[in-house]
């Protein structure tokens, strides 16, 4: 079955933030330092116009009016919220898929032309039959970072159990295991390096879901409220969402990363 | 005449799920109007196509699609080399790079209209900033990962060598390269079809947004579909491409 | 009644591609006392592992049975314990978890199981390396790990496929004295497969010779050596008769495995007499 390109993992970027000298974490942080000293130098200098392009300083202003009034928290929980439902569900899900794919070849052959088609359509697509079927609301977000996430995950851990060497199954057998005690002892250990990783990818594509969803079908959550921003025109505004969003990326991926490199301390 | 075990449960799976779904909107035991069936979907792909709707609509979309994803896969290889040759300039903007690619590019969507307008050239820098930074890190890791040795090399020669190792560099990243274009290639059309959904003067997402308002299933399908065709078309071409250029792939792709 | 009775066993695949069936082992009968070391000689791919699957029930005969002590195999258990070739240790486990897998699938609480698994580390000498990954270990350490994750079952009888085929040569002349010695301490029941006739004889009580494939018992042969059995006296002359008895036996066998075609050029090579 082919596995489309989001399985390999992209180590080498993000490591370097973990075995890297102070020198190049340092350059990095003035890289990003840069950057916004760069941007607001040339708001107040007049080379881009701060009421469309904004700048640092009004976007921290706008940061400070949303956290006040509450709308901020208030917005955050409900994305935070749909994130951790959707790609809760699509774990449990996307991993019980995976095994019984990797497990029962007639399964995969039966699954098989459907996560195709899942995995390699932009289910982004999809998303207004959801929106049709399930109308507007908390539940819509759920479907779609649901629908989005799923299937990286099946996929990769369909892929682990695949890979798991014949002879450690064997050998639990041999000392009288069960078909869960395989599955235990075994196969789900053997296949956590790429279990994880479709657990990383599966957590970006929630974030987009979630994105997706709250700007199109929803009206509450940070996506939404970019849209609000956005179609008042108070640029400073749609960026603390859209900050708020790319943080929330870099931390999760920093996380799966770490926890992939905790359960793994074995191999070192 | 010998019949591979997946292809047969694999066509009968497929078939199953058509027969069932023209069996259960048909029949409206499920509003049809909410999942249509097999048989409305064609019919209503051939008036969307007689009609001229799709081919106009996807004309743009398609037109879009390739003013933003060309100029983002030359640009970004060439960062992506630039990055991984200048050590400093990578230091200093990989954290940066790091976080964007990280982020969900469609969260931008809404600014980009508001700077660029509600039409086609909103839409091409979506494509072009989805598209990009898959292909820099793919093609910085690549480069670096077959550079190392090149690395030091690079450095004793003058500026006059670099062209020749740049073309010992590239054909070996291919694989990565490739690799990242496939990835940037999934966003862009994810970024794309968002974007036109959001607010667009015409084009697929538009008409989906359309549909979508107008809780028209079987034109939705249709779309989705035609979308799902252009993608797995895309992914042909690339690898294709690839195998032309005489390429390995590594295992899991 | 013998401890392990093979009954005119059969294994065949069929093979769908060419509508046929593969005929892995014919009618293979044997009886192995209790206690005995026996050991099985043949060429590559003559079905002598699949045996062993058969005993440990991992595969089902196409015909005939097994039994142990009278009961016939149906299921793995902990009454036949095996020891792999590619050593089949857990990698994310300790060597004292890897130990305690058979333990841990007969549910013997947790306490016992670590006192017993110890006892066993301690018998094949890496008590030192308890919390060592498979990783870290060299092949000879992995093999030891997986002897005592068998043996710390309590088999009944012990399948060893080719324990020693991934490590060098010199290793596995000093694995089996070690396995001798352990041995030794309370005589198990062993079938032990290997491609090396100066192991099989060494070891052994007794040496069963198969055919190439399809695979059939060609030759039983017991080996009346002493015992205990040093290294020196695999150039005793008794030694030697036995392993050219068992070459000669399987030079032909060998010979037809491997496919060789006669070529029209060279002349055969005259057999040495």
């Amino acid at each position: 079955m082919a596995v489309g390109s989001g399985v390999t993992p992209l180590r080498p970027i993000v490591l370097p933030r973990f075995r890297s000298s102070n020198r190049a974490t340092l350059l990095g942080i003035l890289g990003i330092l840069l950057f916004v000293g760069f941007w607001e130098l040339a708001a107040q200098v007049g080379w881009l116009n701060p009421v469309i392009l904004s700048s640092p300083s009004r976007i921290a202003v706008a940061f400070a009016g949303q956290w006040q009034s509450g709308q901020f928290v208030a917005d955050l929980g409900v994305s935070l919220a749909e994130l951790v439902i959707g790609f809760g569900l699509s774990a449990i899900v996307g991993v019980a898929m995976g095994i019984a794919m990797g497990l029962n070849r007639t399964t995969e052959y039966a699954f098989d032309p459907f996560v195709w088609f899942l995995y390699s359509t932009p289910l982004v697509a999809l998303y207004p039959l959801i929106v049709v079927w399930l109308g507007f609301g908390f539940s819509t977000v759920i479907a779609i970072t649901f629908m989005l996430t799923v299937i990286p995950i099946a996929v990769n851990t369909f892929s682990g159990v695949r890979s798991v060497d014949p002879s450690l199954i064997a050998a639990v057998r041999v000392f009288g295991g069960s078909k869960t005690d395989v599955i235990l002892k075994a196969v789900l250990p053997a296949s956590l390096p790429l279990v994880l990783a479709g657990f990383r990818i599966g957590l970006s594509r929630a974030l987009i879901g979630v994105v997706l969803g709250e700007m199109f079908s929803s009206n509450a959550g940070l996506g939404f409220r970019m849209t609000v921003y956005a179609a008042h025109l108070k640029t400073a505004d749609v960026f603390v969402p859209l900050v708020a969003f790319v943080v929330i990326g870099v931390v999760t991926t920093q996380l799966a990363l770490l926890l992939e490199s905790r359960l793994q301390s074995w191999k070192t | 005449m010998r019949l591979s075990r997946r292809l047969v449960v694999g066509t009968i799976s497929v078939v199953a799920f058509l027969a069932l779904w023209q069996f259960v909107g048909q029949r409206e035991i499920v509003r049809s109007d909410l999942i249509s069936y097999p048989t409305e979907v064609l019919a209503t792909f051939v008036r969307l196509t007689s009609t001229g709707e799709l081919g106009t609509n996807a004309a743009v979309t398609l037109q879009e699609f390739i003013e933003g994803f060309v100029p983002s896969v030359v640009v970004g290889v060439i960062f992506g080399v630039a990055l991984a040759l200048i050590r400093p300039l990578r230091e200093l903007l990989d954290p940066l790079l790091t976080a964007i690619y990280n982020a969900p590019v469609i969260a931008f969507i809404p600014i980009l209209v508001v700077w660029f307008g509600v039409g086609t050239y909103s839409k091409v820098v979506i494509v072009f900033i989805s598209a990009i930074f898959p292909v820099i890190i793919n093609t910085r890791v690549g480069v670096s990962e077959i550079a190392e040795p090149w690395l030091r090399a690079v450095r004793s020669f003058g500026a006059g060598q670099l062209q020749i190792v740049t073309k010992a560099i590239l054909p070996g990243s291919m694989p990565a390269i490739m690799a990242g274009i496939r990835l940037g290639l999934g966003r862009a059309i994810v970024g794309l079809i968002a974007g036109e959904m959001y607010v667009s003067l015409s084009g697929i997402g538009r008409m989906i947004q359309i549909y979508s308002s107008a809780a028209r299933s079987s034109e939705i399908i249709v779309l989705v579909v035609v979308i799902a065709v252009f993608g797995y078309a895309c992914v042909a071409l690339l690898r294709s491409v690839e195998n032309r250029m005489g390429t390995w792939r590594s295992d899991l792709e | 009644m013998a401890h392990l009775e093979i009954d005119a066993v059969s294994l065949a695949y069929p093979n769908a591609r060419e509508q046929s069936t593969f005929l892995a082992l014919d009618s293979i009968g044997l009886g192995i006392e209790r206690g005995e070391f026996v050991t099985i000689v043949g060429p590559s791919g003559c079905g002598k592992s699949s045996l062993l699957m058969l005993v440990a029930a991992l595969l089902h005969p196409t015909s005939g049975s097994i039994r142990l002590n009278g009961k016939p195999v149906v299921t793995p258990g902990s009454d036949r314990a095996l020891v792999f070739q590619d050593f089949a240790l857990l990698p994310w486990r300790t060597v004292l978890k890897n130990v305690e897998l058979g333990l841990e699938l007969a549910h013997v609480p947790a306490a016992e199981r670590k006192a017993i698994a110890q006892k066993y580390i301690a018998m094949v000498g890496l008590r030192d390396f308890e919390g060592h990954f498979p990783h870290q270990l060299s092949g000879g350490m992995r093999q030891r790990v997986g002897i005592a994750r068998a043996l710390s079952v309590g088999p009944e009888v012990l399948l060893m496929d080719e324990p020693f085929g991934a490590l060098d040569a010199q290793i596995r002349q000093v694995m089996a004295v070690e396995l001798l010695k352990i041995w030794e301490r309370d005589r198990k029941t062993i079938v032990f497969i290997t491609h090396d006739i100066d192991e099989a004889v060494f070891l052994a009580d007794r040496v069963i010779v198969m055919s190439a494939s399809p695979g059939r018992v060609i030759e039983t042969i017991p080996v009346a050596l002493p015992r205990p059995r040093p290294l020196t006296l695999r150039n005793h002359p008794d030694f030697v008769a036995y392993r050219q008895r068992i070459w000669d036996l399987l030079e032909e066998q060998v010979r037809s495995s491997l496919n060789w075609q006669a070529s029209d050029e060279a002349p055969p090579l005259a057999p040495v007499s």
